[in-house]
């Protein structure tokens, strides 16, 4: 038995013990917004926030999470305000096939919370681990940078 | 004529699932009872199925069936040649076919039954290497390829799929010509498409006894009919429910898993969803086929090229059921003509069966291949002969009015502007420093074709929905769609809807790839909405009110019980004569002591027609471009054997943020296109020269000339070597 907080709403469930955290989140509470990609920790479709910190939900184990606090995609917006990265992605680009972006929003978020004005190179150090195929991250930065102004203002 | 709505730069306004993570893929349906499917593949290239016993398997608590060959149907699939089974039946041709497929209550246990199968295997010999499998008594990979439905007729060897030939003039009389005659041999490797939702499925059979399918499956209705011929069903039975793709760029069109999962619902009576491991992506996709191409060209003194002879070898694999072109090859082989006017040509394309992992379409199929070729084989010529690589380009570039090899005829060529729009933004005359060095390379892509309907409603609150059975891969199609709705009938873009329908709706369409959507989505879109801005004027002057609002037009018509609304199904049979150049120019930097590449710039020019949506066309430009660079530089599949051993994206390498250079776009607009107001297609357009571009660029830099794909550091530092060796 698991006690865990998803999206600030508190669970508590049996999981094998090999049960990774994505699909625990994916599939025994049914949050189907954190993405599988690569299932090796490369990609960072998966990407969801433990206890604000970023990591990779498909290497980590759902016991691992057990008392802690976990934000994935579907926690971002705010009493359906769309958080600005994720206003900012849809605005400038950020996205095409939408398949990597529940990860990047997370990555994004947690790189403005921890950075709120990011320079270029400090961008593409903090998403590296998020891969996108379809945008060729240009539109990315662009987003993230978008996002970043707006949260300035 | 400018536009209101065409032409704006609009943000994806449908893309808001996308980024709360509502959006529901196909990995994401789940439906009550689902049980999850997962396949067992085999471990060896080439080998007889002695025995399956998948007892101890069946027997472990939460599995509810195993099926293996003999549970399933004796017949053969494909897109357009039939060559594969459902499950290896008596003989298993590459590492990474499926042998047996378990359905169970929990992925994870569906996974552990897999350990839990056994199958003994005799081991055959095997062909690997396209050029060893067409010589005499090589190993057959399949004892009668003819006889499968869908093969073409011509086959030199049991191990040819398809032969694909482009000719034009008389090319040993060209050569006669010719003062100088030029051959080079070039390699370009496996790659996956690289798209980050792998393969995924769900069947299940409703009350009805209809197969609902959702699917990462970007052609809905060539699906339904290809899975109609798979399950032995009549159309009728089956629903292709359409989902957002993850993700596809040429990969996502061929049956992959479903047949079994329907077979796993059948025998379970439960939904099943059956999801690839990125493992098994890379193991059993459908990449890009390698090539080994040569590249035979005869010049005059002045430097006119008058004759040319390409021949691409495709390591096909094991089965030839991924190719969905009529031709079984991939028509990129006509690309060995480069953008330029060869009076005598003769380009061929061979695709061949090995004991290796079956290729498919990927982003304009066999043209990234064979203008590595081409276009690197060009500035290896202009260097033989003492010319500038753009000046030779110059002599020879197609000129309105040629016609190509494949048939098509051009008109509007922009060839000459496209390249000087390129050099001229990327400071191509500029000194540059020691080390560093720039290529450029051209290519063209047509404007795609094929068949499509739209619907178009008047709603009483006076907006249109808009309802087309393609769906949603990423490109921003939908929204390009919506803009050619609402600028035909005065509308706000937030006034027209997308609606997506089920393959119960249409008859046929052909779903989305090959550059085509903006143009056929986009002209069925723009002539049912002309359709429903007829009605629409014909209501109101009924009415007497010329001026009515669209609301009380339709709340006019509803009370009469009536709906306005129009279908129209477009259909382009054959390509229009225009085409849309690319131009491209890498600036590179070497590191001598490494051999690593740097591209330090890139510029991009491109040859297009109306732009509908600046922001997505461009978008598609750069996504492109950086596969194109994935491709130039780091991305392979590495086999040895038959296996690959490159089985994560940690190992078979993408592009990351860090990786994307500085990019210049330049945009020659011509609005010449057969798209709603006079678009083209761009989707396509930016991938294919970059690898040649990089590859003349590292030439230039360095002199080194790296002639198989990818540009890694360890091969410039070796041919860096070997010179210094030589020198
Ligand atoms: S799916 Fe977790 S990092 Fe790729
Ligand atoms: S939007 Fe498709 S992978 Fe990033």
């Amino acid at each position: 038995m698991i006690r865990l907080t998803v999206n600030g709403q508190a669970h508590e469930l049996d999981v094998p013990s090999y049960r990774t955290l994505l699909d625990c989140l994916r599939y025994d509470l049914g949050l189907t917004g954190s993405k599988e990609g690569c299932g090796v920790g490369v990609c960072g479709a998966c990407t969801v926030l433990l206890d604000g910190k970023m990591i990779s939900s498909c290497i980590a184990l759902a016991v691992f999470a057990d008392g802690r606090e976990v934000t994935t995609v579907e926690g971002l917006a705010e009493d359906e305000r769309l958080h600005p990265v994720q206003q900012a992605f849809m605005d400038a680009g950020g996205f095409q096939c939408g398949i990597c972006t529940p990860g990047q929003v997370v990555a994004a978020k947690a790189l403005l919370d921890a950075i709120p004005h990011p320079s270029e190179a400090e961008i593409k150090e903090w998403m590296l681990g998020n891969l996108c195929r379809c945008t060729g991250y240009y539109k990315i930065v662009e987003s993230i940078q978008a996002a970043a102004g707006q949260a300035r203002a | 004529m400018a536009h209101r709505i065409v032409g704006q730069r609009f943000g994806r306004l449908d893309g808001a699932d996308k980024v709360t993570g509502a959006a529901r893929y196909s990995a994401d349906v789940t439906l009550p009872g689902m049980v999850w499917g997962k396949a067992l593949r085999s471990p060896l290239p080439h080998a007889r199925i002695v025995r399956v016993d998948a007892s101890r398997a069946r027997a472990l608590p939460g599995v509810l069936a195993v099926l293996t060959a003999a549970d399933v149907p004796d017949l053969l699939v494909g897109r357009r040649m039939f060559d594969m089974p459902l499950l290896a039946r008596d003989r298993v041709r590459f590492v990474g076919e499926k042998v047996a497929v378990v359905a169970a209550l929990d992925p994870d246990v569906a996974e552990e039954a897999l350990a839990f199968i056994e199958v003994e295997y005799d081991e055959l010999p095997a062909v690997f290497d396209p050029a060893d499998a067409i010589q005499p008594g090589a190993p057959l990979v399949h004892e009668n390829p003819g006889a499968y439905h869908g093969a073409p007729a011509e086959r030199p060897h049991a191990n040819v799929q398809s032969v694909l030939r482009f000719k034009l003039g008389d090319v040993d009389a060209g050569f006669r010509e010719a003062d100088r005659v030029f051959e080079h041999t070039f390699r370009t490797q496996l790659a996956h498409h690289g798209y980050i939702e792998p393969h995924a499925g769900v069947i299940a059979l409703d009350e009805d006894e209809r197969v609902q399918v959702w699917a990462s499956n970007k052609m809905p209705y060539r699906l339904k009919e290809l899975l109609s011929h798979a399950l032995e069903l009549p159309p009728a039975r089956i629903r292709v429910n359409l989902t957002p793709i993850g993700g596809d760029f040429g990969g996502k069109g061929s049956l992959m898993d479903l047949p079994l999962a329907y077979h796993l619902a059948r025998v379970t009576r439960r939904p099943v969803k059956m999801v690839m491991r990125y493992t098994e992506e890379l193991m059993a996709g459908n990449p890009r086929h390698p090539s080994v191409v040569t590249m035979r060209t005869g010049v005059t003194k002045d430097g006119r090229i008058v004759a040319r002879r390409a021949t691409a070898l495709y390591n096909s694999g094991a089965y030839a059921a991924f190719k969905p072109a009529p031709s079984v090859n991939l028509g990129g082989t006509s690309m060995g003509a480069g953008v330029y006017r060869i009076p005598h040509l003769l380009l061929e394309g061979f695709c061949v069966y090995t004991n290796t992992i079956p290729c498919g379409h990927a982003r304009s199929p066999g043209e990234p291949q064979m203008l590595f070729a081409e276009e690197s084989h060009m500035d290896m010529i202009a260097k033989e002969l003492g010319l500038d690589p753009v000046e030779l380009r110059r002599r020879n570039l197609l000129r309105d009015g040629d016609a190509l090899a494949n048939g098509h005829h051009l008109e509007h060529v922009r060839a000459t502007e496209t390249l000087d729009a390129a050099l001229a933004a990327s400071d191509w005359a500029k000194p540059k420093p020691r080390g560093v060095g720039r290529g450029v390379a051209m290519g063209h892509r047509h404007i795609g074709v094929g068949f499509t309907n739209a619907q178009v409603r008047l709603e009483t609150k006076g907006t249109v929905t808009l309802t087309i059975g393609l769906p949603d891969t990423g490109t921003g199609a939908h929204l390009v769609l919506r803009q050619v709705v609402a600028e035909v009938l005065g509308l706000s873009i937030d006034e027209v809807q997308i609606e997506l329908a089920t393959t119960d709706l249409f008859e046929t369409d052909s779903g989305v790839g090959g550059s085509r959507v903006t143009h056929t989505g986009g002209r069925a879109a723009f002539h049912a909405a002309e359709k429903l801005k007829e009605q629409i004027h014909a209501e109101a002057t009924k009415l007497g009110t010329p001026d009515a609002s669209f609301a009380t037009i339709a709340q006019a018509a509803a009370r009469e019980g009536r709906t306005l609304e129009a279908v129209h199904f477009y259909d382009a049979k054959s390509h229009a004569a225009v085409t849309s150049f690319t131009a491209q120019v890498a600036e590179v930097a070497v590191d001598p002591a490494t051999g690593q590449v740097t591209v330090l710039r890139f510029t991009t020019a491109h040859d297009v027609g109306t732009i509908i949506n600046p922001l997505g066309h461009q978008g598609q430009i750069e996504g492109g471009l950086i596969q194109g660079l994935g491709f130039a530089l780091m991305e392979e599949l590495q086999t040895a054997e038959g296996r690959i051993s490159t089985l994560s994206l940690g190992d078979f390498k993408l592009p990351t943020i860090r990786d994307i250079p500085p990019l210049t776009t330049v945009i020659v607009e011509d609005a010449v296109g057969p798209g709603p107001f006079r678009a083209k297609a761009i989707g396509e357009g930016s991938i294919s020269p970059v690898a040649p571009a990089i590859a003349n660029a590292v030439a230039d830099a360095c002199g080194v000339r790296i002639v198989d794909l990818p540009i890694t550091a360890e091969k410039v530092y070796f041919a860096l070597q070997d010179r210094k060796g030589r020198s």
